[in-house]
């Protein structure tokens, strides 16, 4: 599948402070995860995606074009930045409204309407943006970015401030749009968030990328950290002894009915220990790693710089 | 059109524009309170001395409204909803500096129209008529040099009345070659350009600059072109946010 967004050798620093370095990495279509802690440069990776800044050094690319050079690719690219600011005056029909006749859509009027049911904003469209909630902010700024049919969308934290039943939804709705070919970028700082949207992230860290891939992946070629599991047996002593001689096997905890391993080799671990248990006539009932996580991977990334 | 549309109408907000129209209204009511000691019937000159130096009034209500074109969206936050489409940095130049020129005429308008019935309340209709070229002038001027402005620099609005104050009002009659740039002066050359009945005060203060339309809309022209470009640059080539 050919990348839609290609970034590379991606700076930008505003006078002394880097806000991103040295980034490259190509998104394909489907949903990405964007994670980072705030200060990462999430966003100004995203920004400079979308053409809003200027990069201090390197390029983009999205969907072969230079944004900044060749306006009509927003034909293809929609943002839905992180401030909550919308036009206060304006109603959510309104301001969706606008957002398709700006981008040159064909019936304006009805591109809106299907936006505005599609993120279930239909009741309160006729009501001015001012008064609306912050999750619905977002749901509305996210109608305005779909009434384009964007191939490319950049979500900027679009989840801040949406109730669990509106997230629910939305994530829906990207992972729907991702589904269809479109590619999705998705940026948060929560980690359950970027773990329900998609499988595939990048992670940020320092304006640096600290890993690309899915969890299992980034955590699997993590070979600096050692990985941990519980393993539920009927005989937790006999099994801690006959680990803790095994080659890769750092430590072994016994905690009632539960052995809790450390292994530098968790493939290995995994291969023999039916074999182990199996020889000593033990029982296993359970085995279960304990930092495949993503907010573990994240945890070691972060704790690593 | 959709940008210089929706820019007018963020623009144009109910009480902004109260305050401003009756801002540009300054020069009319003093006219009006003035004129009715004008014995001599010269209605014409007393409104040309008065415009030329109280109407600075409605120089700061366009700096007030041409900067606020642009900078109003990057304030809050909500530019990329206007950069992020498939328009031409020029051409989203022209729309704004469009949204701007109306906005400013729209507020002269308002300005011209009270001059109007301060002349016609006095009894001479038409002395106040043709002051519709400068409004209408330097509101163009105004808006290709601050709508530019408001989108580059974040004080541009006290960048602007600073403008005012010390270059148009002191260093513009100080300084002989600054003159030729005061956009007030040259909007003030184009006026003097239809109207024959100049005061003494009016003829004075334009100083250096000759009275005169083809020279003054050339100047105008030239101002609306290096607004328009650089403009068009700042769009391709700065932060948009």
């Amino acid at each position: 599948m050919t990348d839609t967004i290609v970034v590379t050798e991606l700076s930008k620093w505003f006078g002394l402070k880097v806000a991103v370095s040295e980034v490259t990495i190509g998104f394909r279509p489907g949903v990405t995860g964007l994670l980072g802690p705030n200060g990462a440069g999430k966003t100004t990776l995203l920004r400079m995606i979308a053409g809003l800044q200027v990069p201090s050094q390197g390029q983009v690319r999205v969907l072969g074009e230079d944004p900044r050079a060749n306006t009509d690719v927003y034909r293809k690219i929609s943002l839905v930045p992180e401030d909550e600011s919308v036009y206060e005056r304006l109603t959510g029909r309104q301001f969706v409204e606008l957002a398709a006749r700006l981008a040159k859509t064909d019936n304006p009027t009805e591109r809106a309407r299907v936006s505005l049911q599609e993120v279930g904003l239909v009741d309160a469209a006729d009501r001015a943006l001012g008064g609306f909630s912050k999750g619905m902010r977002q749901r509305a700024k996210v109608a305005a970015a779909l009434v384009s049919d964007p191939e490319v969308l950049l979500l900027d934290e679009p989840l801040n401030g949406a109730d669990p039943v509106q997230r629910s939804q939305l994530i829906s709705l990207f992972k729907q749009l991702g589904g269809t070919g479109r590619t999705v970028l998705v940026s948060s700082h929560v980690l359950n968030e970027v773990e329900r949207v998609s499988d595939r992230v990048v992670a940020m860290v320092d304006g640096r990328l600290a890993a690309v891939g899915d969890v299992a992946t980034i955590r699997a070629a993590m070979t600096d950290k050692p990985r941990r599991f519980y393993v539920d047996t009927t005989d937790p002593r006999r099994l801690a002894a006959a680990l803790i001689a095994r080659p890769g096997v750092l430590g072994v905890q016994v905690d009632r009915e539960t052995v809790h391993v450390e292994t530098s080799d968790a493939g290995d671990l995994a291969r023999q220990l039916p074999s182990i248990a199996v020889a000593a006539s033990i029982g296993l009932s359970k085995v279960e790693p304990v930092d495949e996580s993503l907010e573990s991977v994240f945890r070691y990334l972060v704790e690593g710089r | 059109m959709v940008l210089a549309r929706h820019l007018y109408k963020r623009i144009m907000r109910r009480g902004r524009v109260i305050g401003l129209v009756a801002l540009s209204s300054v020069p009319a009511l003093l006219f009006w309170l003035v004129g009715f000691d004008d014995t001599d019937g010269t209605l014409t000159e007393l409104y040309t001395d008065i415009l030329s130096s109280a109407g600075y009034t409605y120089a700061i209500a366009a700096v007030i409204l041409t900067t606020a074109t642009l900078r109003d969206e990057r304030d809050s936050g909500t530019l990329p909803y206007i950069y992020m489409r498939p328009m031409s940095r020029l051409n989203m130049a022209m729309q704004s500096i469009l949204a701007g020129i109306a906005a400013v005429l729209a507020i002269g308008f308002g300005g011209w129209v009270a001059a109007v019935i301060a002349s016609a309340v006095l009894g001479d209709l038409g002395a106040a008529v043709p002051s519709w070229t400068l409004f209408a002038s330097a509101g163009v001027g105004y808006a290709a040099m601050f709508v530019p402005l408001g989108y580059l620099v974040p004080r541009s609005l006290l960048v602007g009345l600073g403008y005012i104050l010390v270059v148009e009002t002191i260093l513009a009659n100080a300084v002989t070659g600054l003159a030729q740039f005061s956009i007030w002066k040259i909007a003030l050359s184009i006026y003097a350009g239809v109207e024959d009945g100049f005061g003494q005060v009016a003829v004075e203060s334009l100083g250096p600059v000759t009275p005169g339309v083809g020279g003054g809309v050339i100047k105008l022209a030239g101002i609306l072109l290096v607004g328009l470009a650089a403009l068009t640059w700042a769009l391709k080539k700065r932060d948009a946010l």
